[in-house]
């Protein structure tokens, strides 16, 4: 049910920053980069031990003099560490620049925003194109399954390595949310806020159904080679297939029809007698061929199975897991996003109140489906801000309180 | 709403009690009582704009529509639930009432007096659908679906063992307390269950 369409922007939101031509935008971090980090013997929940993982992170903003004031940004399946500022090297903005800066809702003249590629990721992060040390070449799919949990599991020693005890708040939208929500059952006493946005406890038989379609097509392509492809023979076709269906589930109905209608591409050579192409169709291949590019098929794979295999509750009773969680949160869900419908946000809400954990729960009217979290969005950035400010400041009441 | 029926509510409030505030708005009441009382509070509002207002000034709130159930609330999980002003709206107010007091052991509602004399009189003498100042707006505007005088209150009371342990009446001049079914506007009353054991 959609309330009526109301305050139209003029122009359409440019839609998520990272795989846009972003000529001409600014932002006011200016260049901001990434660094990286080392780990030593890294354990996952299947049992399997990396001698060292690398984390690619970034941070914004300072840490207080209390170490009070530290925002871990959590990314999506596509996201990457660059959260904020222009890409050193490719000049393009971080993927949430539009929330993340000075000034914005996520305020990095006040919070410290930590931002780090997940485990299993390609971004710089210990994933399947990494060189397992056992045989000199990239893992493939001899990769050890991840977890939303294994990925938190490594924020939270790159969280310690920074020198930060307990995170001011943890937030992320999708499988970001995901990661936000394991904080705070695996470590309920090291974060104060959660913000998870567009996301659920557990996907269901959908999300589960259009993942597999995209694994599907890249396991189908005939590069793919059980995973073992060669950097000049990479499965392109598979991975631009699913990226194209995935970008569809990020959209809604609306925001296509305003975005691209029944348009036709202009043709290249109008003496040509090629078939004409609608704008839709050029935009996903486009979409999908800038994917292509800078992600990898394996890690595709991987990160999907575990968004899939996710159940904040792990099967055990809601009440029991939840009754340990210590974080005050703030749920968000947005009308139109028909992949993370707004049901599954009312029952992770559901959960957490009746187990008696603070939640305040909005579902905004926002018309561009599941990735409303990614665009320019003035009531989503509003209440972000309002409710982290809000927080913040009654956090360091109390500890005053505390002190007095 | 007359000012006088938040007077009570702050009132009857004890401090630090959990209380729900169902059709919150903006929140200011509810920031009111929270500054006022020390309460634990929570609002439930179906408008994203005042949800958000609420957000605004850090109230826990929750973006939903009352009449589809409480369901994210446990059992006695309130001490006090609040329905100021939007009771003559609810299409089944039994089914609210039902659902409000498995989350809360008691129940503030305010609800305006259809039978004020001015309501008779306009009705009576004019043959018209009455416009005054507790009920502003016109039958095609009005969000009240149901049109109840503090005798029929009382008497649904009655039906559904809900005992009022206080109530308050209002005028547009002040407390409204002689023959309060012909000249009160609007009414506050605090109700539970008569054996709330057995309920």
């Amino acid at each position: 049910m959609q309330g009526p369409i109301k305050d139209v922007p003029a122009s359409l939101p440019q839609g998520d920053l990272q795989d846009q031509i972003t000529a001409g935008y600014q932002s006011p971090l200016g260049v901001a980069g990434t660094q990286s980090l080392a780990l030593r013997e890294v354990r996952l929940q299947s049992g399997f031990i990396f001698d060292q993982v690398q984390v690619c992170y970034q941070t914004l903003g300072k840490l207080s003099a209390r170490r009070d004031n530290a925002i871990l940004v959590c990314h999506a399946l596509s996201g990457t560490a660059h959260v904020a500022g222009l890409h050193p090297q490719t000049g393009r903005p971080g993927w949430w620049d539009y929330h993340v800066g000075p000034g914005k809702a996520i305020d990095t003249d006040k919070y410290f925003v930590i931002c780090s590629n997940v485990l299993g990721g390609c971004e710089g992060t210990t994933g399947p194109l990494s060189t397992n040390p056992k045989t000199g070449k990239p893992y493939g799919m001899d990769f050890p399954p991840v977890t939303i949990r294994d990925m938190v599991a490594v924020q939270a020693k790159l969280v310690e390595h920074l020198g930060i005890s307990r995170l001011f708040a943890v937030t992320g939208g999708s499988m970001g949310g995901m990661q936000a929500l394991a904080w705070t059952v695996d470590y309920p006493d090291r974060v104060r806020v959660c913000v998870p946005i567009a996301t659920c406890v557990s996907h269901s038989a959908m999300q589960i159904a259009f993942n597999e379609i995209g694994r599907r097509a890249i396991t189908t392509d005939p590069n793919w080679n059980e995973g073992n492809y060669t950097a000049g023979r990479r499965p392109r076709h598979g991975l631009a297939v699913a990226r194209m269906i995935g970008h569809v589930t990020y959209l809604s109905e609306y925001s296509m029809t305003r975005k691209f209608g029944r348009a036709l591409q202009p043709r290249a050579n109008p003496a040509a007698d090629d078939e004409d192409l609608f704008t839709v169709e050029s935009y996903l291949h486009h979409q999908g061929d800038s994917f292509v590019s800078r992600f990898d098929p394996n890690s595709y794979l991987y990160l999907t199975k575990a968004l899939d295999l996710f159940d904040l509750c792990d099967g055990k009773a809601p009440e029991e897991v939840l009754r340990r969680v210590k974080a005050h949160f703030l749920v968000i869900s947005f009308a139109s996003d028909w992949l993370y419908p707004p049901p599954q946000s009312r029952e992770l809400v559901r959960l957490l109140k009746r187990s008696r954990v603070a939640a305040t729960y909005i579902n905004l009217e926002s018309l561009y489906g599941h990735d409303s979290f990614l665009i320019e969005n003035r009531e989503f950035a509003g209440v972000l801000r309002d409710y982290l400010d809000n927080e913040y400041r009654n956090g360091r009441t109390h500890q005053a309180a505390a002190i007095a | 709403m007359h000012p006088g029926i938040y007077q009570c509510v702050l009132d009857w409030l004890p401090d630090g009690a959990r209380v729900l505030d169902l059709g919150t708005g903006d929140g200011a009441f509810l920031e009111r009582v929270v500054q006022a009382r020390h309460v634990i509070a929570e609002g439930v509002e179906m408008n994203p704009d005042l949800v958000a207002r609420c957000i605004q000034r850090g109230l826990v709130v929750h973006q939903g529509n009352i009449m589809e159930g409480l369901d994210q609330y446990g059992d006695q999980s309130f001490d006090y639930l609040l329905l100021l002003g939007t009771f003559q709206e609810l299409l089944s107010p039994v089914d609210i009432l039902r659902e409000a007091f498995r989350v809360g052991r008691r129940v503030i509602i305010a609800y305006t007096n259809f039978a004020h004399y001015r309501v008779r009189l306009q009705i009576l003498l004019q043959g018209r659908t009455p416009v005054t100042k507790s009920l502003p707006q016109r039958w095609y505007q009005t969000a009240n679906l149901h049109f109840l005088s503090i005798l029929d209150f009382r008497e649904f009371c009655r039906q559904m063992n809900f005992l009022t342990v206080r109530d308050a009446y209002f005028s547009s001049r002040g407390p409204a307390k002689f023959l309060p079914n012909l000249f009160a506007e609007e009414a506050v009353a605090l109700l539970e269950p008569v054996n709330p054991h057995h309920h």
